[in-house]
């Protein structure tokens, strides 16, 4: 029921879509205004970084950035710097070769990755923590993106299975959720292939599709029944798949609305770096502004990547230039990578800030770290990991500093904060020592 | 391991042989740098020195031999043991290894519940519906362990994949009947040069990506700007889709006599379209005019007639009908009784086993729902393939334990049936097949059954997804060669490549040449393209035939284009990851990963002011480095004659190439030619490295121990006959894991490492 308050709705609105159907603006027409939700979200960029031009040599008040970090100066006071995080669990510990695979696994876990070609197991990610406790609020729990299709053959890293390096997001200890990578799928999955449809037909379809997953999932319990242990995880992976789509169709009878993204369905996808990732984070912005989801992890490109980046002149691949046996016209080049990489998602953030938001922007009730799983690509080592951590998360932290945490405090630290931040506390997360401190407000 | 240290015991090594064989050797030439101060390679053998290190120490055994075998331990400038005391170490311990396992308990091991992965979904789509879907364009990636995508374990289902799943099923279900309507008008698609949505693959051959949304019939229509002179021939030009040729026709390119200010015709053409994203292509065939035109003419409408436009108008529906419908409709679903009698039928096929009524009836259901919806016969139908689409017994290959789970058994014959299918097809099993194993005389003739499958066009899948992937070919897809250094890379160039080495395999398989012609087979598959790259005369036009080589610049998989270029940097060759590739994947030795932290190679400076092969050699004067890269740098150095993108050459920069190095055996060689014939030496290797690779591909889980006994029983009766390739897929066929499977305990095993909250 509307009532004709003059709130400031389109004011939410400004940015991508003109049209935005929010749901949770519903609320609206009672007489407080909520507040807009927090996001939580993950940029994972992969090979470390080249720490010489990435490292700050101060602390306190952001002021000159480093030259890696340079596209991100005018919106400094957006951005606070972390150092010191490690994630101890990235490390060999006992299990020899395979530090690409181990960090990117270990890296929302918290946990050790088992070594195994096959038998992948490590823990649920904070991500999926917090999708589990408030995805059920909207359409989608978390979105899980990517921009490069995993190796197609040979190994992945010294023995660890390619789902570790493939995969951000883990829902459960054996079942990681893959990003989507074509800016097509992304935009089928958002805004709907079947906007043509007349809301008739797409009840009627949605009928159809319940009434197949009763189906399956009715067939599926019954075949449990005969299979040993291991099978029966396998269809338990299943089944809970199957439950998430039928609450995502609930949800969609709730609420019908299309939402118009203000941008017509990508084609393919982009051989340019840029491009790529401006229609996914396009995407993503219409996504969380218009609350489809809270929570999501973006893996730039994968760990151990050979991607090369003629967009800006180097040929050579990402991961062997890493292993750059100190030369300086080798270091050179994976700096131009790691700056290009921040000045993509500088864009972003500065495109995030634009969209207001309540008082702010939607940024403010944003919070994304933007980070490596490996602090030096050469060195391997997983101390002191490059991470930075964008927006507010609605009005709890101060940004525009530069934080240096205890040597050797667990990146756990920081997911407890953000999940607090969440609204879904925990009590332990990985290796977690504690909360971080030094990030919230007063 | 427990077992084989029980079976160890029973027979009792007995430890004077050990002591008199093993002991002294290793003490003398292992020890000094495999100890608990010094473990070079993480290796300590001290322990080893004790009779003991057989049973407990098997694992690292397996490492030694081959090292020892090869001479490459001890390693040069060590000093060297007495061949005949080599031998007998060799041979006491691999008797010692054969008596154990031969008491091993024989294990199948147990294989997971297998989720189709792209490729045989789309393929048992095809198969089952005769629809083209191409799962690979719309799922997200299958995760991959030891190499393949095809392993049980990793093959995870998340709800991302379920939406897929869902949408993929409604999408293929309707194509299939095509009971919905399509739209009543049609609606245009033009990809033009002015616009910049076509791209230039050469002068006369223009492409363009293009959606079809509905299969039906469409318009297209060509923009053939310019006109050449008046004696000019009339050209053929084709039109491909996703590289297949669609259709011909002949155009006029002499001027048209009209008065035209800019010269401009137009043909079209009616086709039927299937459904999904497609690379669409219009080019003139063997136009020899364009080539001797200067480059500021090649566009000129006076000197020339070219293409810039493709247009696609439609749908409009096919006046043929559908291969789907002629396959699924066998009789006229308004009438009774037809839809169950089709539903049995697809569902037994879907399934891949016999239905019963109530699975049935269960699928009829959804008939019902849809009708009550006010939907049609066909689209009622529809609604039920829809449903079998997303169903587990569809979308997983589950086999079934009897009650005592763990017992060792066979698996079912239907449930072979499958296992063979997805093998050798990568899809579902035939009506042939299927029928055999319902009248439980698959086994019995199963020799028959594997080699009408190997002959049958559907094999192209093994090739293209076991060979494809255990040969890295796969990777010409994700590989991005320097467009400067190599401007004549190119999606046809990449696609001659991959085909050369899928049909090669091919022919070894359906052949059943002897392996050995992996590794130096004199004659190679080629089109024009790729001889051009070869500089091999005599070979023309797009169709790829067998060619016989008449020098020994090529011969075998390690001088096919695709394979050097997947094993090379964007900017260079490195021999490095060709001799990993070498030890990994034909020799079945990957060498361990290399440290972090290596010292600096002057990458701008290679082929200017030092070789690469100089620089290498300083690099691992360093001894860390030299115990891996002595043997890995050889094998790559030896294939330095090809360049980043396989083409011969003979130097590189500045510097001529020496491709010269000697085995661990001392058996030298100066070309790759020579290289290769001192590799098949190692046929066995390679042998159990295939062997292995196979079986796990054939399984769809990683090998175990219990799996090694399997391995050599393969490679030893493949010895025995001189390695014919067929032979191994027979063997495996045949195989105790292949043919039976053990189940789990009943009892759920917790898992225990679960984060601790």
């Amino acid at each position: 029921m509307m009532t004709r308050t003059a709130l400031p709705r389109r004011t939410f609105l400004r940015g991508l879509g003109a049209a935005v159907a929010l749901p949770w603006l519903e609320s609206m027409t009672s007489a407080a205004v909520p507040k807009p939700p927090v996001r939580m979200g993950f940029v994972y960029v992969p090979n470390g970084m080249d720490v010489r031009n990435w490292n700050l040599d101060y602390e306190g008040k952001l002021g000159q950035l480093s030259r890696i970090m340079k596209p991100l100066e005018p919106l400094r006071d957006e951005v606070t710097v972390l150092s010191n995080l490690t994630h101890n669990n990235g490390r060999a510990l006992l299990d020899g070769a395979g530090d690409h695979g181990r960090c990117c696994g270990s890296y929302l876990t918290g946990i050790q990755p088992k070594k195994s070609a096959t038998d992948i197991h490590v823990g649920i990610s904070c991500d999926q923590i917090v999708a589990n406790a408030i995805g059920n609020q909207t359409r989608f729990p978390s979105l899980e993106l990517g921009m490069e299709d995993s190796r197609q053959a040979g190994d992945c890293d010294s023995g660890y299975s390619c789902a570790y390096t493939n995969n951000l997001a883990w829902r459960g200890e054996t079942q990681p959720l893959p990003p989507v990578l074509d800016p097509r799928a992304m935009f089928e999955r958002l805004f709907g292939v079947d906007a043509g449809l007349s809301s008739e037909d797409r009840a009627r379809r949605n009928r159809f599709r319940k009434s197949i997953l009763d189906f399956v999932s009715d067939d599926t319990r019954k075949l449990q029944q005969d299979l040993g242990p291991t099978d029966r995880r396998k269809l338990d992976e299943y089944l809970s798949s199957i439950r998430e789509i039928e609450r995502q169709l609930e949800r969609a009878e709730k609420d019908n609305a299309q939402i118009n993204p203000g941008m017509s369905q990508p084609y393919g996808v982009p051989a340019d770096f840029a491009e790529h990732f401006k229609l996914m984070t396009d995407m993503l912005t219409v996504a969380l502004q218009s609350d489809m989801s809270r929570v999501f992890t973006f893996l730039v490109t994968r760990e151990g990547t050979s991607r090369s980046y003629r967009e800006i002149g180097i040929a050579d691949g990402h991961h062997p230039l890493t292993h750059h046996r100190n030369d300086p016209a080798l270091m050179e080049k994976v700096s131009q990578i790691n700056t290009y990489h921040v000045q993509q998602f500088a864009g972003w953030v500065e495109k995030l800030k634009s969209i207001k938001e309540g008082d702010g922007s939607l940024l403010d009730n944003c919070m994304i770290v933007y980070g490596a799983g490996l602090n030096d690509g050469n060195r391997h080592n997983h101390e002191d990991l490059p991470t930075l951590l964008v927006g507010r998360g609605g009005n709890a932290f101060k940004p525009g500093r530069r934080i240096v945490s205890r040597r050797e405090t667990p990146m756990s630290n920081l997911f407890l904060t953000m999940m607090d931040r969440m609204n879904v506390p925990v009590e332990n997360f990985g290796d977690s020592t504690g909360r971080l401190s030094g990030l919230n407000l007063g | 391991m427990y077992a084989i240290a029980l079976a160890l015991s029973a027979l009792a090594v007995d430890p004077a042989t050990y002591d008199r064989v093993v002991k002294p050797l290793l003490g003398k030439s292992c020890v000094p740098c495999h100890n608990e101060r010094n473990a070079s390679a993480s290796l300590n053998l001290a322990p080893f020195q004790s009779h003991t290190s057989l049973a407990q120490g098997r694992d690292e055994w397996e490492r030694i031999l081959p090292k020892i075998r090869s001479g490459e331990m001890p390693p040069k400038g060590m000093p060297r043991p007495a061949l005949q005391d080599v031998q007998a170490l060799l041979q006491y311990v691999k008797l010692e290894f054969d008596k154990a396992d031969a008491l091993v308990k024989p294990d199948p091991g147990r294989v997971t519940a297998r989720r189709l992965n792209r490729n045989e979904y789309s393929n048992t789509v095809r198969d089952l519906l005769a629809v083209d879907f191409r799962a690979d364009r719309d799922f997200p990636t299958d995760d991959s362990g030891h190499g393949f995508d095809n392993i049980a374990d990793v093959l995870t289902m998340s709800p991302i994949l379920m939406e897929k799943y869902i949408r993929g099923a409604e999408r293929i279900s309707a194509r299939a009947i095509g009971a919905d309507p399509l739209p009543k008008k049609p609606m245009e698609a033009e990809y033009h040069s002015k616009d910049k949505n076509i791209q230039r693959v050469d002068r006369s051959t223009i492409e363009a990506s293009h959606r079809v949304e509905w299969d039906a019939e469409y318009l297209i229509r060509i923009g053939l700007p310019g006109e050449r002179s008046a004696d000019s021939p009339p050209v053929k030009m084709g039109f491909w889709m996703d590289g297949k040729l669609l259709h011909t026709m002949s155009v006029e390119t002499k001027p048209s006599k009209l008065v035209y200010f800019n010269p401009y015709s137009e043909e079209e053409f009616r086709l039927v379209l299937p459904e999904g994203d497609h690379v669409f292509r219009a080019g003139f065939i063997d136009d020899p005019f364009v080539k001797t035109l200067p480059d500021k003419e090649a566009y000129s409408d006076k000197k020339n007639k070219f293409l810039n436009m493709i247009k696609f108008l439609g749908p409009f529906p096919a006046k043929v009908e559908k291969a789907s419908r002629k396959k699924i409709l066998t009789c006229e679903p308004a009438v009774a009784g037809c839809t169950e009698k089709i539903l049995t039928g697809l569902a037994r096929r879907a399934y891949r086993r016999p239905v019963n009524k109530a699975e049935v009836a269960s699928l009829l259901r959804f008939v019902d729902v849809a009708r009550k919806e006010g939907q049609n016969p066909e689209q009622s139908l529809q609604l039920a393939i829809q449903a079998m689409l997303v169903s587990p017994h569809f979308l997983f290959r589950i086999e079934r334990d009897p009650t005592d789970r763990a017992k060792v058994h066979p698996v079912t014959e239907v449930e072979l049936a499958s296992r063979l299918s997805y093998f050798l097809w990568t899809s579902m099993p035939d009506d042939e097949l299927l029928g055999l194993a319902e009248a439980g005389k698959l086994r019995a003739g199963l020799d028959a059954q594997v080699k009408r499958m190997l002959a049958d066009p559907r094999s192209a899948a093994f090739a293209a997804n076991f060979a494809g992937q255990w040969l890295e070919t796969r990777n010409l897809d994700s590989v991005k060669p320097d467009p400067v250094k190599f401007a004549v890379w190119g999606p046809e160039l990449r696609e001659a490549m991959r085909s050369e080495t899928n049909l090669f395999f091919e022919h070894i398989l359906r052949e059943n040449r002897p392996m050995a012609e992996f590794l130096d087979g004199p004659y190679t598959f080629l089109n024009e393209r790729l001889a051009k790259h070869y500089g091999i005369e005599g070979v023309t036009g797009p169709d790829f035939r067998k060619v016989e080589l008449t020098t020994n610049q090529r011969g075998g998989i390690l001088s096919h284009a695709s394979v050097l270029t997947v094993s090379s940097y964007p900017t260079r060759t490195s021999s490095v990851i060709r001799g990993k590739y070498i030890l990994q994947n034909v020799l079945g030795v990957p060498p361990p990963p290399p440290p972090p932290d290596v010292p600096p190679l002057n990458e701008e400076s290679v082929g200017t002011t030092a070789s690469l092969r100089k620089q290498m050699e300083a690099h691992r004067s360093n001894p860390t480095c030299a115990s891996c890269h002595n043997r890995m740098d050889t094998l790559g150095f030896g294939l330095e004659n090809y360049d980043a993108i396989g083409r011969w050459r003979d130097v590189d920069g500045k510097f001529p190439i020496d491709v010269s190095g000697a085995f661990p055996n001392g058996k030298s060689f100066d070309t790759p030619a020579k290289m290769r014939e001192l590799l098949k030496d190692d046929l066995p290797e390679f042998a159990r490295c295939l062997t292995e690779k196979m079986l796990t591909f054939a399984l769809g889980r990683g090998l175990e121990k219990y799996d090694r006994k399997t391995v050599e029983s393969i490679t030893s009766k493949l010895a025995s006959q001189g390695y014919p390739f067929q032979s191994m897929v027979f063997e495996i066929a045949h195989s105790l894991p292949f043919q039976s499977r053990r189940g789990e305990a009943s009892l759920p095993v917790q898992k225990q490492e679960t984060a601790k909250k």
